[in-house]
């Protein structure tokens, strides 16, 4: 495969990852809190669009607008009945308490659709050519649906009252209060977005993803790795972590020998590693706790 | 010296007339022994008051259990006339108190203008934020200057007049400041007590501030209290206080 296209797509991929990887970086940023069950909120959306695909044939892009409402709740009474509980808490407590969610959910999952493998075969699983490159259709319209989302997201944030008010609580909790903000409702509304934009990228990536209870572990450390590469909180961070990832990982498998497609997940462990070693803050100094001194 | 049982002295600017603030006998802490063992203070209208002790004496916990971020166990906070004691912030800042507090309470990736925006939070109506973030602008020039700059770029100064500004926009009856001049340069500070004390002339700000710079926070306001360990220890009009041989030996180095 020529080099540049193998690089277009790596940067189709990247462009998904930084968009999965919004909700795991906006609540770390915002709230402190590592989203263990990331992967979990991710696979749900699989499955949401995986049952509405079989149930009705219903597009699992138009599942991926469904489903960013429906967790949108869920997210959101998470967050109001248990997370804010142990957000004042030392970081080791919401961890465990997001990493014994995460086994729960999967476990839920498997217990209502069994461990086997589903997939969602769309009609347009294709590709079409331009300018000489070989494009995959369901590829593509992720990453252009991915890019839309950051884009609305990123105005959301900078104009809407909550998006500030979810801002100003990551930058300065202490002042957020002060103003007269009601904290944990601010933080149930990031949580509740962020779950919300997490399954909308399960929805859309189902199509060309297996579906399984434990698919999600694979994309919480993906998550990891790209925030590491990227930084936190952050929009354009989260979309150059991904496209890093996405193209070293397509690069990796096309080109050493050897190296088949399910090396994939340890090269996001690698890379995870590889930073963490060499730059313990992250890249971009990402991996910092929220508050100074904390 | 004023007994701490006695009612204090009203600053001779003032009339005789109720206290804006009342805290009564108040007893507060962090879950643990009480920080607070029976803190008495009264603040009138129209009035500077500093309040100066010695690091931990509990100075910032008597404004934060004003404010409803620590909980009162015992005595009350009554505030124009409207008991307070357990009130929220929200419901604080409702009453008409505004505070900027010790720590930075800036956001620093947001510009002037937007953390003047937060500063009007609980106020869903666009145009009278924009009236009142322009009549906070008008009276702090520096802040109009750099209104697109974003906050972390400020100077020290620059951030205490956002900090103060801000506070001013829900157009407080009264400002609680814990320690307005903590790391500015001289000059500053006096540009910032000068700036107090302007807007308790021109627009009779009510302000009840901490200072660890006892002598320009006293010369800059008619009453003063002294607290130690939790307790009220002296209080009276500042000038007295400047004088007052105890305090000058805690407080101002000797003499
Ligand atoms: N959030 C908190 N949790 C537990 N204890 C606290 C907390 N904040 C303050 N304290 C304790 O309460 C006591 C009084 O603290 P406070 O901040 O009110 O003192 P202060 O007079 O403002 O001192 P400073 O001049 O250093 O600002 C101190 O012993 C402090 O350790
Ligand atoms: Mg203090």
């Amino acid at each position: 495969m020529p080099f540049l296209q193998a690089l277009l797509n790596g940067i189709l991929v990247g462009g998904f990852y930084g968009f999965m990887v919004l909700g795991f970086s906006i609540i770390w940023g915002v709230m402190g809190i590592i989203n263990l069950a990331h992967g979990e909120y991710v696979m749900v959306g699989a499955y949401f669009a995986w049952a509405l695909f079989r149930a009705m044939g219903i597009d699992p892009f138009v599942s991926a607008l469904l489903v960013f409402p429906v967790m949108f709740v869920v997210g959101y009474v998470l967050q109001w009945l248990l997370i804010n509980r142990v957000v004042e808490r030392p970081h080791l407590i919401s961890l465990l308490l997001n990493f014994g969610l995460s086994i729960s959910i999967a476990n839920v999952y498997k217990l209502i659709y069994t461990a086997d493998y589903r997939s969602v075969t769309v009609p347009y699983s294709g590709s079409f050519e331009l300018a000489g490159f070989t494009l995959p259709t369901i590829k593509t319209a992720i990453f252009f649906a991915a890019l839309a989302i950051m884009l609305a997201l990123h105005l959301f944030l900078q104009h809407t009252r909550l998006g500030k008010a979810i801002r100003a609580a990551a930058q300065n909790k202490e002042a957020a209060k002060m103003v007269g903000m009601d904290i944990h409702r601010v933080y149930a509304a990031t949580a509740g977005i962020c779950i919300g934009l997490t399954a909308m990228a399960g929805a859309m990536v189902a199509p060309i993803q297996p579906i399984s209870p434990f698919m999600g572990p694979l994309f919480t450390v993906k998550a990891f790795a790209i925030t590491a590469l990227g930084g936190l909180g952050r929009i354009p961070g989260a979309l150059l972590g991904g496209l890093i990832l996405g193209i070293v990982e397509t690069l990796l498998t096309i080109y050493v020998p050897g190296v088949g497609a399910k090396v994939g997940t340890a090269v996001s462990f690698i890379l995870l590693v590889f930073v963490l070693v060499t730059r313990p803050q992250g890249l971009l100094s990402g991996l910092r706790p929220v508050e100074e001194g904390a | 010296m004023t007994d701490v049982a006695a009612r204090p002295t009203p600053s001779p600017q003032v009339p005789e007339q109720a206290p804006l603030l009342e805290i009564e006998d108040v007893y507060a802490g962090y879950g643990g022994d009480d920080i607070l063992q029976g803190i008495s203070m009264e603040v009138y209208p129209g009035e500077i008051v500093c309040v100066i002790g010695p690091n931990g004496a509990g100075k910032s916990t008597v404004f934060k259990a004003v404010y409803g971020f620590v909980n009162i166990r015992k005595g009350r906070v009554r505030f124009d006339g409207q008991e307070i004691t357990h009130a929220r912030p929200q419901e604080v800042i409702q009453a008409g108190i505004a505070m900027v507090p010790q720590l930075p309470s800036i956001f620093p990736q947001m510009t002037v203008y937007e953390n003047l925006e937060m500063g009007l939070f609980l106020e869903r109506d666009k145009r009278k934020i924009v009236e009142r973030i322009e009549y906070v602008l008008e009276l702090f020039p520096r802040l109009e200057e750099r209104r697109k700059v974003m906050a972390g770029a400020l100077s020290g100064g620059e951030r205490r007049m956002l900090e103060i500004g801000r506070a001013l926009l829900i157009q407080p009856k009264m400002l609680l400041m814990d320690e307005p001049s903590a790391g500015l340069a001289p000059l500053v500070t006096r540009t910032i007590f000068q700036n107090i004390q302007r807007l308790n002339r021109e627009i009779g700000l009510t302000v009840l501030m901490i200072e660890q710079n006892v002598r320009q926070g006293l010369e800059a306001s008619h009453r003063g209290y002294v607290l130690e360990l939790g307790r009220n220890s002296y209080q009276g009009p500042a000038q007295e206080l400047l004088h007052n041989p105890e305090v000058r030996r805690a407080f101002l180095g000797g003499r």
